[in-house]
């Protein structure tokens, strides 16, 4: 952890018009480091990923991503130009997929190699096959997402997110959207990813992947970071009684670990 | 378990087919039926034009004109529904722009447009704007002037296509909108570019979405394009009226006119409709 960080978040405010979503948040991430963000519903954790790639625009504050460093003074074409690196060098999974449904598994995965950064297409399908490979879905690569389960969707996302070669993966609750039994294929695919060591920030409702894989988790509730901690560390002595509670919440649903109601509300 | 099964499926599968039969008749009994009205209700139209003496022989005789205006009306409708596409297009991409200018532009065109009737914008085009034009050539710009001056065809073309270009617009604009958020920022993440994010994601999906409508615009403007013969354009109803006023044969050229503007739109809602069901069938193979 002692290397340069990939990602550094400092005095980020966000306000949604009279909401101040996020107050004066400030994160490093290191290479190769899997962090997990918790927290209930409106606690800003999501917000915080959607503004690491621009999706929201912050209001105050600095984001710099793998030297990429975007100060929000700056205004005009070069912002614009600088906003655009950063999102070469990150891939996002959304919570809803959003694959293009009028496009097959494969042009999903290559349409933004080849027309973002220009990838030869045979480059391009060489390596979108072996991402959707990584992923167990290759055998799918010619349907229309409309015949993939969630699931599927999901992981085709990932593949698709992958083949734009980013330094970081943003994942905004991946797996709140999937039916129960469908939660395991694309944990496990984001499992191989973090032993692969791949940079990974999760917002996530998923304390047991947030136990097994994190090297960090970061609880947040009302716009500020109230604990970062090892996993270990965390889910045994929070400090935080937030994050007690937040955490005996997620064991007095059960413990076991694919069910609904392991996803905190 | 399995064998149980097994016979209340064959049970059932009988008793399906049973009533697919048997739905399957209700159907044609109910179409019959509808026919029969159909018949019934052609027959009245035709036994009361009957009581005003009309002279089916003239309708006969020069039915062959109006159909020499069919050709003027399908032109100028194809034309202007291909313009209107167009000025649609680039409307509503305006209108959900960020641009002030582009907004205010699209705005304004949409509002004048439905603001006013088809028949004024037609007399403005082909008759007040030649005023434009002989003022321009007075003050010495002769080649400005003459495009202001325009002839029958070309004036009723750009008046039906701005005119449906600006209802279109709207059309567009809904299409455009419906396209989930989702698939923006997806793009956006995955560093497309707006102008890549509108042509590559959104404007595909929009299309399949928009073009039954076109179609229906089209069978509207094939009625609409009548409004051209104010200008002494050679199609159905210009002909019609000639004939009509010539002979004093109004009734008779008037109903040939009409039956010609019908069989036009029943052929337009055949293609319409397999047209529909194709792109109902957009994304599954």
């Amino acid at each position: 952890m002692s290397a340069e960080p990939i990602v550094r978040i400092s005095n980020l405010h966000k306000w949604f018009g009279m909401l101040h979503v996020l107050k004066d948040v400030s994160l490093e991430v290191a290479p190769r480091e899997v962090v997990c963000l918790i927290g209930r519903s409106g606690s800003g954790k999501s917000t915080l990923l959607r503004c690491i790639n621009f999706l929201e625009d912050p209001s105050s504050g600095s984001i710099e991503v793998d030297g990429v460093k975007v100060n929000l003074d700056e205004k005009g074409q070069e912002r614009r130009r600088l906003i655009h690196e950063v999102r070469l060098k990150t891939g996002m999974v959304f919570q809803e997929f959003n694959l293009f449904p009028h496009k097959t598994v494969l042009e999903n995965v290559i349409e933004a190699p080849i027309i973002v950064k220009g990838m030869d297409k045979q480059k391009a399908i060489t390596l979108a096959e072996e991402n959707l490979d990584n992923v167990g879905l290759l055998f799918k690569k010619d349907e229309y997402p409309m015949r993939l389960s969630g699931g599927q969707k999901q992981r085709v996302a990932i593949a698709r997110a992958l083949t734009m070669e980013p330094r970081v993966m943003l994942f905004d609750e991946p797996t709140s959207a999937l039916d129960p039994e469908l939660i395991g294929e694309v944990l496990n695919v984001m499992k191989n990813l973090a032993k692969e060591g791949t940079t990974m920030i999760v917002v996530t409702h998923e304390m047991g992947f947030a136990k097994e894989v994190a090297d960090r988790v970061i609880v947040m509730a009302d716009g500020e970071l109230i604990e970062d901690a090892k996993p270990q560390d965390l889910f045994n002595r929070p400090k935080d009684p937030r994050t007690k509670a937040l955490i005996d919440r997620y064991r007095s649903d059960g413990d076991s670990e694919q069910t609904e109601n392991v996803r905190l509300k | 378990m399995d064998t149980p099964q097994q016979t209340i499926v064959d049970g059932n599968q009988s008793m399906g087919a049973t009533l697919v039969i048997f739905q399957r008749r209700q159907r044609l009994i109910h179409n019959v039926k509808v026919g029969l009205v159909w018949a019934t209700l052609i027959a009245l139209l035709v036994g009361g034009l009957m009581m005003i003496r009309l002279q089916p022989s003239y309708m006969v005789d020069h039915y062959q004109i109006i159909l020499q205006g069919a050709g003027a009306t399908i032109g100028v409708s194809l034309a202007s529904v291909a313009i209107a596409t167009i000025l649609a297009l680039l409307g509503s991409v305006a209108r959900l722009s960020s641009s002030a200018i582009a907004q205010g532009i699209s705005g304004f065109y949409v509002s004048v447009i439905r603001g006013t009737p088809l028949l004024i914008q037609i007399y403005v085009i082909y008759l007040g704007l030649p005023q434009i034009g002989i003022q321009l050539i007075g003050w010495g710009y002769p080649n400005l002037g003459k495009i202001f001056i325009m002839d029958a065809i070309p004036a009723g073309i750009l008046a039906l296509s701005l005119n449906y270009g600006a209802y279109m617009t709207e059309i567009f604009r809904a299409g455009l909108q419906s396209i989930g958020y989702g698939q923006r920022e997806a793009a956006i993440a995955l560093g497309m570019t707006n102008w890549q994010v509108m042509r590559r994601i959104i404007l595909p999906q929009a299309i399949r979405i928009i073009i039954p409508d076109v179609g229906n615009q089209f069978i509207a403007m094939q009625k609409d394009s009548a409004l051209v013969s104010v200008m002494g354009v050679w199609e159905i109803t210009y002909l019609a009226t000639r004939y009509a006023k010539k002979d004093s044969k109004y009734m008779e050229m008037f109903i040939v006119a009409a039956a010609a503007y019908w069989i036009l739109t029943i052929i337009s809602t055949y293609f319409q409709n397999r047209l529909e069901k194709r792109m109902a069938q957009a994304y599954e193979r």
